[in-house]
């Protein structure tokens, strides 16, 4: 994919003369990468290099013979550097570039250099000579949309970490003429899909949430820096069986789950049953109009003893992580109880009535939002946003329901259009809804996770893109 | 002296994570040199330096000797690490 943004370009600057001693500054980056080697095993192994007696050695040797420190530095360099021989050689030039690194950050420390941009606004895109992992670090991934560096190779650190990010980095481009604030557009094809939307998203210093479907789509979400997971659909556990799951099953895997977001939100949207998803173990009434029937928190509303057996499961999974982890609820709790075709208030408050008799000190533990993904919801969204902490919008459900048109239908599906006006106005008014109860709004539809959407979606004033993979 | 012959199998060759923990290993143990060699070069595998300088690739054949200590011991343990390197 490709990127643009105003270019904040990484400078080095240096007093030109040596500031520091070698003792002192072999000292202190040491100091620094043993405090960076327990975040990133890159950086032990620089330590290893670092302690490989060979440069102290020949540090001391060139002193001996009566060269200056950095003039020893740098010969130490060239010398040990030559020792990996050829150039074109990858790997070789990779552990090169390790070894030049190590050395570099000595020089800088000795000759009291300063590596960074001079500003970086949010939506920059960082430019550099040459970015070594020592600098990685100091990168705030978060504030920017996307590298340009002339050197390094595609396998460096920066660039896994940028890609583990989900920001897109071009090497070997050409830097020259670049100038402070000029709009440079960054090519990646590494980077598309759900890291499109997620570059774009943290430009605009919105949230990125992941959809799950199950644990390891939440730890992969996870990993690749998501801020939390939008939508955890709890189906998983309730398809494919003969029988109803237990609280204490659902309470281990919800358990499960919150420890895998590691303190970020868990959005777990309760049992979405009914229209296309049929339980055959809840023996649900046939139906004529499915769609317009039993589902989501209408059936679980029809039936008490599985919304209970939920809603404790939750409450159950909760104060266990709380126990554990009590810094994770600290500010606020991770846990949101997300309900699906909600369309009156009283829907609401009857789940809350059932929560409240399970745990009077629901609220402590998980905040309860809707999904808006039917008309009702979108007109009436600010009575509805009274008692939510959140909202969702499911813009494939709101589609549907908006235009009237079954998306499986190929006589209407040209009406079946997220684009469309009418849908649009629906998200408008949730939106404006949300924002005037002071509450977050979100979009967790197909067209969270369409690159090509995501500046219309946050042009509409949404606060989260819960995409369906990172 | 005891030697004995290893494949290295990790695709992306004996890259800088899975070095330092094989030099942090062999620094481990005390009384005992070892070596690392290719078909080129030979060198002590507790200089970190040295052995990134073999620039050993995904399916070289290395050679490890070990002097001095609990020969077999520390032989088997160092040739178990490099098999294991899996990335």
């Amino acid at each position: 994919m490709t990127i643009s943004g105003p270019a904040a370009i990484w400078k080095r600057t240096s007093s030109g003369e040596p500031v520091r001693s070698f003792d002192d500054s072999f000292t202190a980056v040491h100091s620094r990468l043993e405090s960076l080697s327990a975040q990133d095993a890159v950086f032990a192994a620089h330590l290893e290099i670092l302690d490989d007696p060979m440069i102290k050695d020949a540090v001391a040797e060139s002193v001996a013979s009566g060269m200056d420190e950095l003039a020893a530095l740098r010969a130490a360099r060239d010398g040990i550097v030559a020792m990996f021989g050829q150039v074109d050689d990858e790997y070789l030039r990779a552990r090169a570039d390790d070894v030049r690194d190590i050395f570099g950050q000595i020089e800088a420390c000795m000759c009291g250099v300063a590596a960074g941009p001079v500003e970086l606004p949010q939506g920059a895109v960082l430019v550099a000579e040459e970015l070594f992992p020592s600098d990685v670090p100091g990168i705030d991934f978060s504030r920017i949309a996307g590298i340009l560096c002339a050197k390094g190779s595609s396998t460096s650190h920066v660039c896994i970490m940028a890609h583990s990010k989900g920001v897109p980095i071009q090497v070997g481009a050409d830097i020259s003429g670049i100038k402070e604030g000029d709009i440079v557009s960054v090519d990646d094809p590494m980077v598309d899909g759900g890291r499109a939307v997620a570059a774009k998203v943290r430009a605009a210093g919105r949230k990125l949430y992941v959809n799950a479907g199950n644990l390891d789509d939440i730890r992969r979400g996870i990993e690749a820096g998501a801020d939390g997971v939008g939508l955890f659909r709890t189906e998983f556990l309730f398809l494919e069986r003969d029988s109803m799951p237990t609280r204490e099953e659902q309470a281990r895997q919800y358990k499960e789950a919150l420890l895998a977001c590691g303190g970020k939100v868990l959005t777990l949207r309760t049992m979405d049953a009914g229209g296309d998803k049929d339980l055959p173990y809840l023996s649900l009434p046939r139906e004529d109009n499915p769609f317009l029937g039993l589902r989501g928190v209408r059936c679980s509303l029809a039936r008490p003893d599985l919304l209970q057996q939920q809603l404790g499961a939750a409450v159950d999974a909760a104060r266990e992580v709380r126990a554990l982890c009590p810094q994770w609820f600290a500010a606020c709790t991770p846990l949101r109880l997300m309900l699906p075709m909600v369309c009156t208030l009283e829907e609401i408050r009857a789940v809350k009535d059932a929560l409240r008799e399970l745990a009077a000190d629901y609220e402590e533990i998980l905040q309860v939002g809707i999904m808006i993904e039917t008309p009702a919801a979108a007109l009436d969204a600010a009575a509805l946003a009274t008692e939510s902490a959140f909202f969702s919008i499911g813009s494939n459900d709101l589609t549907q329901y908006v235009m009237a048109a079954d998306r499986g239908n190929h006589y209407v599906s040209h009406l079946y259009n997220p684009y469309s006006p009418a849908v649009r106005r629906a998200v408008e008014l949730s939106v404006k809804a949300a924002h005037e109860a002071g509450i977050p709004v979100g979009i967790c539809g197909e067209i969270a996770s369409d690159p090509r959407a995501t500046d219309y979606l946050l042009g509409l004033g949404l606060d989260s893109l819960s995409v369906s993979r990172l | 002296m005891k030697s004995a012959s290893v494949v290295l199998s990790a695709p992306t060759g004996l890259h800088a994570r899975p070095a330092g923990e094989l030099v942090k290993l062999v620094k481990g143990f005390e009384g005992s040199v070892v070596k690392i060699g290719t078909s080129g070069r030979i060198v002590n595998a507790a200089s970190m330096l040295l052995l990134l300088s073999l620039g050993i690739k995904s399916g070289t054949t290395l050679l490890v000797s070990v002097e001095g200590g609990d020969e077999q011991a520390v032989l088997d343990s160092v040739c178990a690490f490099i098999q294991a390197i899996k990335d």
